[in-house]
């Protein structure tokens, strides 16, 4: 079925700010039909005008007049075209901004289980596919059932035996049609699928040249397109055998309803029912009628398209946040007090899988800066995303000012904690906006104030353009490191009450790491922190140390006593030689 | 503004075309034939209204509903046997252009191989494609247009040449319009497109960066900027779908036209027998027709405009070849869509013995930047740990991939063996050399098919990768081992997770020169010790050329290079270094930690 009503209920709140422009474009195709519903009428008159002896300077006017009245009815036609559009590409925009708004709001299990380029293919591609399905519905659909409409009503005036048997065809066909029409999507559905999966592969690769090339896998990866691809092909002929089906039944019964003419017109033009003009007005009205429906049918192709399309755009738009907003306590100003309690998490609810935190419990004072040290795995980083509210917790409370986080204004819990990861995602923008994420109202002067308390004024020098140097997304451009320093500026530019680094100078070397020390410890004056390292000279600067394993508090206490009692971890950290020993 | 790389789109087609020349001709015979039948009611409407006039006998009208049945059964065979065959054609050459371009993409230098997003690459895959294919597909309705065309234009000529010479006038006017408005058409198109690409590409770079953006809370003026976007491509659009409805109005108008003048000239010659000018039959013909003679100049129009598009998207096609002719893109291949699958590019050939890769001169600076290697000697051996390290930005991880070939050297000579390599890109991956970048990337398949990569499986050798890579651990708390599904880019998998699997992967290629790009940014010392540890019992044969500047790798190191500003300053044991190299000393006393505490 075309899927107008659950188009319409999922798109009339973005239809009705275009509620006058619509209006007009029904008074145009409404216009439009009207004319085109004259012109076979003329060419009735000028044939029986001819049969009828009347003299050539009658009928030129008439045949003048249908060459007017086409020409009008085109452009007519282009106007509504014209707005249609404009109305389809305004809403839909309305639309990708709400639906890209509320995914960049799902939670991150959300996102590790949805490529990129799945998203944009349902944030582009099925919102453009409804975008079309407003112009073509109106033009194309509404406008040709209009037309049908009046073409039947026409006919039964002239006869009503014909405008019966007419209509009557004209239901079998939509109905046959409809039928069919329901055969097919799920085939069409199958193929956006595999183009999607196809799309998703190619991005994939793109992204991960170096890895494969380097490794030899490039005949790997091709045999993998070639699979898809074999998957794909029949799938796309099944598509297209479904289009022939639909195509030779609208013809099929369109050629029904002229063998109806013929029989007819040649019964009632016997018994003088009707003129010779009316009868191949009738065959026009005939082939009239039929051309709306080859159009709706042909819509029905995009439309099929769009129905999936709206399944996808519902259903995105159904999955709702894990990480939802309920709180809207503030957490004020200056630094803040951080909470564990009892905190246990792993990444998926499913029971059996692996528990990252396992009871984690421990308290940091406001302003106090703890070092967090384990071993790769040991649930460091996912500390960070919790404190972060991009997962919650199974059990127990993560606290923030003395709040729990999922009682805290999300905003406002992301504008006061800050969090420094190793991946460097950089946009193909200005720097500006790099350092930014594209808000137009932070002034320059904060951003050079910013690189300059980071002392990369040397860097900003360095580039061409200053703030206004274009980033290419990706490797180029900037290497790892100074993709660092610039996500450091990111974060100096708000001012957060916790900061987390999450081994933030992992890949920064040392003697740059130096360069910026400075320029942590006024981040770090007056703020709560978190310094996740594997080097232990990232936590010289914490008050406390927190060591986990396996997801659970090993030890945790005043950086200065743990290193003072000489049974403790950390002491036998510092003794036994610095990072080598690390455990 | 896309630089013509393309001689003309009519050889892109043509080159398509030969890619399939025996499905091709099939469509343009039966499209041909689909397009030509109509005709066939056209005359049987003639014939009625020739007859009607003079008194028609029922045996007529059955004659004629049972010719009319016949003709639609025909035809719908044609249409499914075409559509058929179509489904085909165009799948095929869609996928014949999406191979070649996959291939050249793998031949790039992979750390160079591309200058867009990966969004904007698979918008290449996906639109640029499609814009190709579409005016192929027209070519086929183009030719059967235009037979039907040359078919009915016959036909009329013998009823009446004066008419029919005047209703031509209208395909006249149109080829001249269309041409007139091309370059507008391709300008629309190509500003569309342009749009079109920075939304996917925004949106992309947004959802690589969900996590950065919701930290950041950064989601409104994330949100803002792709509202600006979206508001110029609506522009665009709306603009060109108003010129796309404009030509075809001309189009359509050429129908009507004709039909007008059809009837001016027709006027005071039209009788019911047709006996001093023309019949209602012949009438009712012509009117029919006109369609069929128009409809070829609909699609020449039709294909103008499209082929004009096709072409803006050739020329990406062909910049996204960097440098290969462009018709490489229409190169046929095997595309081992029937069952037995298309032969892979060759596998390199088995290099002897690794016993020295000795770089001199290297050289490669980024375009339009001043970053890069300058003059690189460098030289490692069978069994030999050698670990480059270096600050921020002096060109490790550009040394690396240059010595690869993952990107072009600008200058230098690379020895395997004391014999010069010309394509490092081709020589040094497996089984020669592998490799494991900064970032590494999991693709989407299972974790094992992460690991072997096609390769015969190997047990023995997978079980000692994942060992030496300190896998197994993780392998085994996953509920599905190596069968685990790596979700998009492998996130699935913590950081450390993926830097580890990428170094099983790298081992499990079996290769004699490992290349490690700093894993510390994902592994923690120990088990970073653990890895080098294990590799150098396991492989003793193998060179290990690493990026770290971890103090684990540098004492270990048979040899340490260090880079400054992109040129090699110093070279030597990490203790004969410590006390000749101050660049050295900096990078070593960071690794310590500062002042030691307590």
């Amino acid at each position: 079925m075309i899927p107008v009503r659950a188009y319409f209920r999922l798109f009339s709140a973005y239809l009705r700010p275009h509620r006058r422009r619509a209006v007009l474009l029904a008074v145009v195709l409404v216009v439009t039909i009207g004319l085109q519903l004259a012109n076979p009428q003329l060419i009735r008159a000028f044939i029986d005008g001819a049969t009828g002896g009347r003299p050539v300077d009658e009928l030129v006017p008439i045949a003048l007049a249908f060459m007017a009245i086409a020409l009008v009815h085109q452009g007519l036609l282009v106007w509504a075209t014209f707005l249609a559009e404009q109305i389809g590409w305004s809403a839909t925009n309305r639309l990708r901004a709400d639906l890209t708004d509320h995914v960049l709001h799902l939670d991150m299990g959300y996102h590790k289980g949805t490529s990129p380029g799945e998203l944009i293919e349902r944030i582009d591609g099925d919102v453009t596919a409804l975008s079309n399905f407003f112009s073509s519905m109106m033009i194309k659909v509404v406008g040709n059932g209009v037309l049908l409409a009046g073409v039947l009503v026409l006919l039964w005036v002239e006869s009503w035996i014909v405008g019966a048997a007419i209509t009557v065809f004209t239901v079998l066909t939509f109905l046959g049609l409809f039928r069919l029409h329901g055969v097919t999507v799920p085939w069409h559905k199958a193929i956006r699928a595999t183009s999607a999966e196809m799309f998703g592969f190619i991005g994939e690769q793109v992204d991960g040249t170096e890895d494969i090339e380097a490794n030899g896998a490039t005949g790997f990866m091709i045999s993998r397109f070639d699979a898809i691809q074999r998957r794909w092909l029949p799938q796309v002929v099944l598509g297209w055998t479904g289009w022939a089906l639909m195509w030779s039944a609208s013809m099929g019964l369109y050629f029904l309803s002229l063998m109806v003419g013929f029989v007819l017109g040649a019964w009632l033009f016997g018994i003088g029912t009707l003129t010779i003009g009316s009868v191949y007005l009738v065959f026009q009205y005939i082939e009239m009628a039929h051309r709306p429906i080859e159009e709706i049918r042909e819509q029905l192709v995009d439309l099929q398209k769009a129905g999936a399309s709206i399944e996808r755009v519902e259903e995105m738009f159904a999955t709702s946040s894990r990480i939802e907003q309920r709180g809207s306590t503030g957490l004020g100003d200056g630094p803040l007090a951080l909470t564990f309690d009892h905190v246990t998490f792993s990444y998926d609810d499913e029971a059996g899988d692996e528990v990252v935190l396992d009871d984690v419990t421990f308290d940091i004072a406001p302003g106090r800066v703890v070092g967090l040290l384990g071993r790769t795995g040991s649930g460091k980083s996912t500390i960070a995303r919790l404190v972060t509210r991009l997962y919650e917790p199974q059990r127990g409370e993560v606290r923030v000012g003395g709040a729990p986080t999922w009682d805290v204004d999300l905003p406002e819990l992301r504008a006061r904690v800050a969090m420094v990861t190793q991946d460097v995602q950089l946009f193909r923008a200005t720097v500006r906006d790099n350092l930014t994420f594209f808000d137009p109202s932070v002034p320059d002067e904060r951003l050079h104030e910013v690189i300059h308390r980071l002392e990369l004024d040397a860097w900003l020098a360095s580039l061409p353009h200053g703030l206004d140097t274009m980033l290419e997304s990706g490797s180029s451009g900037l290497s790892a490191g100074q993709a660092q320093l610039l996500a450091f500026t990111r974060v100096f530019l708000r001012d957060p009450g916790i900061v987390v680094l999450d081994e933030a100078s992992s890949r920064l070397d040392p003697a740059t790491e130096a360069l910026i020390e400075q320029a942590v410890d006024h981040l770090l004056e007056g703020r709560t922190a978190i310094l996740i390292a594997h080097r232990l000279a990232t936590v010289d600067r914490a008050d406390d140390i927190v060591v986990l394993e396996g997801g659970r508090v090993l030890e945790r206490g005043e950086r200065d006593s743990l290193a003072a009692d000489p049974d403790s971890v950390f002491s036998g950290l510092l003794r036994t030689g610095m990072e080598e020993v690390l455990a | 503004m896309t630089k013509r790389t393309t001689p003309s789109f009519i050889r892109v087609l043509w080159r398509l075309a030969r890619t399939q020349p025996w499905r091709y001709s099939a469509a343009v015979v039966l499209w041909a034939a689909i397009w030509t039948m109509p005709i066939i009611p056209g005359l049987i409407i003639a014939y009625f209204f020739d007859e009607l006039s003079a008194g028609i006998d029922p045996e007529t009208v059955t004659v004629l509903v049972v010719g009319t049945f016949a003709y639609a059964a025909g035809r719908s065979v044609m249409i499914f046997l075409g559509m058929r065959n179509h489904a085909s054609l165009l799948f095929r050459a869609a996928a014949t252009m999406r191979r070649n371009l996959l291939v050249r993409v793998y031949e790039l230098p992979g750390a160079a191989a591309m200058d867009e997003t990966p969004g904007e690459v698979v918008s290449r895959f996906r639109d640029d494609v499609e814009h190709i294919v579409e005016p192929f597909d027209i070519t086929v309705d183009l030719i059967g247009a235009a037979f039907a065309g040359a078919v009915s234009f016959a036909v009329l000529w013998s009823i009446d040449p004066a008419i029919t010479v005047v209703v031509s006038v209208p395909v006249v006017i149109v080829a001249i319009v269309s041409n007139r408005t091309g370059g507008l058409v391709r300008r629309y198109r190509r500003e569309a497109r342009d749009a079109t690409e920075a939304i996917t590409g925004f949106l992309g770079e947004t959802f690589f960066a969900t996590q950065a953006v919701k930290v950041a809370g950064a989601e409104a003026s994330m949100l803002d900027r792709f509202v600006q976007l979206n508001g110029i491509r609506r522009t665009m659009m709306v603009r060109d779908r108003t010129l796309t409805a404009v030509l075809e109005a001309v189009f359509r108008n050429t129908v009507n036209i004709g039909t007008g003048l059809v009837l001016l000239m027709a006027a005071g010659r039209l009788t019911t027998t047709g006996d001093f000018g023309i019949s209602i039959g012949e009438f009712a013909l012509f009117v029919f027709l006109i369609h069929h003679v128009t409809d070829a100049s609909y699609f020449v129009g039709v294909f103008i405009a499209r082929a004009k598009q096709g072409s803006v998207s050739a020329d990406r096609l062909s910049a996204t070849m960097k440098g290969e002719p462009w018709d490489r893109v229409y190169e046929r291949i095997e595309l081992g869509l029937d069952g037995s699958p298309a032969p892979l590019p060759g596998a390199p050939p088995e290099p002897e013995a690794f016993r020295s890769l000795r770089v001199r001169g290297l050289s490669y600076r980024y375009p339009g930047s001043r970053n890069g290697i300058t003059d690189v000697d460098l030289e490692i051996a069978a069994g030999e740990f050698v670990v480059v390290t270096g600050r921020i930005g002096s060109g490790k991880t550009t040394l690396l991939r240059t010595i690869l070939g993952l990107l072009p050297a600008d200058a230098g000579t690379i020895e395997w063996n004391g014999t010069v390599v010309d394509d490092p890109a081709r020589r040094l991956v497996p089984p020669a050399a592998a490799y494991t970048p900064q970032v590494p990337k999991l693709f989407s398949m299972t974790l094992e098919d992460n690991l072997v990569l096609g390769d015969e499986r190997n047990d023995q050798l997978l079980n000692e990768s994942i060992y030496i890579s300190t896998m197994r651990h993780d392998i085994d708390a996953m509920p599905e081992g190596l069968g685990t599904m790596v979700g998009p880019r492998g996130v699935r998998l913590s950081g450390g997770q993926i830097q580890r699997s990428a170094s099983a992967r790298m081992l499990n290629r079996r290769a004699q020169l490992l290349v490690l790009d700093d894993v510390s940014s994902a592994l923690d010392v120990q088990t970073e010790q653990l890895l080098w540890t294990r590799l150098f019992n396991a492989r003793t044969d193998v060179g290990a050329l690493v990026v770290s500047h971890r103090h684990a790798a540098l004492t270990e190191a048979d040899r340490v290079v260090v880079m400054e500003g992109g040129r090699v300053v110093a070279v030597g044991k990490a203790d004969e270094l410590s006390e000749s190299s101050p660049e050295f000393r900096s990078i070593w006393e960071g690794a310590l930690g500062g002042p030691s505490p307590g």
